[in-house]
């Protein structure tokens, strides 16, 4: 395979981070207003919560993806295929992501927030001072995780005809006929995009390396 | 958009033998990933040196790579090495090594998180090394393992779907195929995603009652 | 304000479900005392100073801290009126808690953790915060380890470090709740010498423990709980002198191991 093939591969993996980026961080956004309605005191918005995150990792991405792309057309919104691609990869992420989250802030040991209570720390304070930060370390590696899975099931987008690098890989494929050259070369490129990740998840990780719980 | 009762029942047969094929896929290719799974977690564990390394490569290449990549490369790159497969077996086969991958790394986890302290215990009253891994080892692993295995089970399901790319004629194929002939996409994937939540949700209630069955198990508080 | 003990507890239930933890308990903590809560596992002693605490709420009963109610007040007809949690906040600020987990917070230094309400909840200045917390660690001993987390501390350590922590919001009565179960042996020594200093100061205390030696020595009250009621009460030596409760030998005999034998 030639170096001029592999770097239209490497050129096409450059939309396969900026989607799962985008995805990752939209879905975060998400995530946490998910995770606030889950943990809220109000019923309504629970079940609301637990329906979103249930229903968006109950069904396979491909499906959703699918779904989004003939759903959006039909209630009038013609947009490119790379946003609705986005936004069905921000939907199933920010489920996942809800749950980490929601774990996180479980796993923050009730001592931890009955010793500020004794502090006299608002609720606000609490939050702000001892819960958010201790569940932000507590997830990082589940969230690094999920920003792996997410490159990966960026995959998925090619079937909307979003010209990625596994569509790239599967165009190259049909007309040189190498497919098994270019297959390899693709899931290459993933692998050493996910090592990078892996890497500054835990670089991450070591900064905020305080305290085990 | 309207919904035509009649048209459903007259695709129920190709959708029944569909769901067939994903279910078959699903169950078939989680007990296969879940049996090699535990072979190359025992081999990694108990083998030599070099053997973990050796399987560790693959391990590692299959978790840090897209499913459909890998399915790509053994259905369309295999017939150039001579593994010329049809998309179901493809499917299956491709799906076992991807479940593998990941099943052997609950497993390793589980073998890690079991205290020494226990085999210790066991080798002290006089368990041999097969006796301590049937009768310690294993049911402990099975009370700790079972909520990821759960989980990992039910990504399975939901990457069968992916098997429709290379035309399996599995559920989400077939809606599909229905989409394009009546141009319905909209209510068919709704539909599919539907039924994929009902099992999905139906799996997930099983797991919880077979921890619940088993909670007495759990690890002591010390 | 003075004639009011620190701490008065009245006819306090406390259930769990159907499981009556604590079942009516009256009990007045002196001014510049240390009063030992002791007793088996689950007669409801860390229950009871929780309740004090407000981190659990009674069913019944009242509490008052320094003559002021504390979470509820008695209405007209003897109902229970909620107070406003500012009114709760307001009471709480009299008490410091030491925890038998320490519950350091794993984010924060020493340093950090001490002087961290002195900042959000008093809205001092950091620099005068972390002088002042400087102050409170140097009080039990750690100053050199200002700069270290919790989890690069020992236990003892990181439980003086908890002591400093409820010192520095300058409360007048201290709640201990087992501060040295979860320490090992060696360890128990530093936490015990600090609370003994404390106590000397004129410190309000209410501590439980198991440490019936500690309790014997430094505690001028000793409450004896067992199945939420509490059995005896009074000064060690009538406590545990002889003639003694029933229940007092049979609980003395299972802490043999823990300075209970000088006691026999």
């Amino acid at each position: 395979m030639s170096w001029k093939l592999f770097w239209l591969l490497v050129e096409a993996s450059r939309l396969t981070i900026i989607l799962s980026a985008v995805s990752i961080s939209l879905g975060f956004v998400l995530a946490s207003l998910v995770c606030a309605a889950v943990m809220s005191g109000n019923r309504a918005a629970r079940a609301a919560g637990r329906l979103f995150v249930s229903f968006f990792r109950g069904t396979p991405l491909l499906v959703q993806l699918l779904l989004i792309y003939y759903l959006l057309p039909q209630i009038g919104l013609n947009v490119p295929s790379e946003v609705a691609a986005i936004v069905g990869m921000s939907l199933c992420t920010a489920a996942y992501q809800a749950e980490i989250l929601r774990g996180g802030f479980v796993s923050v040991p009730r001592g931890l927030i009955e010793a500020a209570n004794m502090c006299g720390f608002s609720p606000a304070a609490t939050f702000r001072r001892i819960r958010l930060p201790i569940a932000v370390q507590l997830t990082i590696p589940a969230l690094t995780s999920e920003a792996i899975m997410m490159l990966k099931s960026s995959s998925l987008v090619s079937v909307v005809g979003v010209i990625e690098l596994t569509r790239m890989a599967q165009d190259l494929a049909a007309s040189t006929y190498r497919p098994l050259e270019l297959y390899a070369a693709a899931g290459f490129v993933y692998l050493v995009i996910n090592i990078v990740v892996a890497g500054l998840g835990l670089g991450l990780e070591k900064r905020m390396s305080w305290g085990r719980l | 958009m309207t919904f035509d009762l009649d048209l459903i029942i007259s695709f129920l047969p190709d959708i029944l033998r569909a769901l067939g094929v994903t279910i078959l896929l699903w169950i078939v290719g989680s007990a296969l990933g879940i049996l090699v799974g535990f072979v190359i977690a025992v081999l990694r564990r108990y083998g030599p040196r070099g053997l973990d390394l050796a399987l560790l490569a693959p391990v590692e290449l299959i978790r840090g790579t897209p499913f459909l990549v890998q399915i790509f490369l053994l259905y369309y790159g295999g017939p150039f090495i001579g593994l010329s497969l049809d998309s179901v077996t493809a499917g299956l086969v491709g799906l076992t090594i991807y479940g593998a991958a990941y099943y052997s790394e609950l497993w390793r986890s589980g073998f890690n998180a079991i205290p020494r302290g226990h085999i210790e215990a066991a080798q002290c009253v006089g368990l041999n090394r097969r006796q301590t891994l049937k009768r310690i080892i294993l049911p402990e692993m099975t009370m700790l393992l079972l909520p990821s295995m759960v989980n990992m089970t039910i990504l399975m399901l939901k990457e069968t779907a992916i098997l429709s790319i290379i035309s399996v004629p599995e559920l989400t194929l077939a809606v599909s195929a229905l989409g394009t002939k009546y141009y319905a996409f909209v209510e068919g994937f709704a539909i599919l995603a539907l039924v994929y939540w009902a099992l999905v949700e139906a799996c997930s209630a099983m797991g919880r009652y077979a921890e619940r069955r088993l909670s007495k198990y759990r690890f002591a508080a010390t | 304000m003075t004639e009011k003990p620190a701490i008065k507890v009245e006819k306090l239930v406390k259930r769990f479900g159907a499981n009556t933890v604590l079942s009516g308990i009256d009990l007045v903590v002196p001014r510049g005392q240390v009063t030992c809560l002791i007793g088996p596992s689950g007669s409801g002693k860390s229950t009871l100073l929780r309740c004090i605490a407000f981190l659990e709420e009674a069913n019944e009963g009242l509490i008052e801290i320094n003559g002021e109610p504390l979470g509820f007040t008695s209405g007209e007809y003897g109902e229970r009126n909620r107070l406003p949690a500012a009114q709760i906040q307001k009471v709480r600020s009299h008490i410091g808690m030491v925890f038998q987990q320490f519950n350091l917070w794993p984010h924060m230094t020493a340093l950090g953790n001490v002087a961290e309400a002195l900042v959000t909840v008093r809205g001092m200045p950091r620099k005068a915060a972390e002088e002042r917390a400087m102050a409170q660690l140097s009080n039990v001993g750690l100053s050199a380890r200002a700069g270290h987390y919790p989890s690069e501390l020992s236990g003892g350590q990181q439980q003086r470090v908890a002591i400093a922590r409820a010192l520095a919001l300058d409360p007048d009565i201290m709640l201990f709740d087992e501060p040295t179960s979860s320490l090992d042996p060696e360890l128990t020594g530093e936490v015990l010498n600090v609370m003994r200093e404390l106590a000397q100061s004129g410190m309000t205390m209410l501590v439980v423990t198991h440490e019936i030696g500690f309790a014997a020595s430094v505690g001028s009250k000793i409450v004896f709980l067992d199945h939420g009621e509490k059995i005896v009460e009074g000064r060690p030596d009538e406590v545990f002198g002889k003639p003694r409760h029933e229940r007092i030998d049979q609980f003395l005999d299972t802490y043999l191991d823990r300075g209970a034998a000088t006691l026999l």
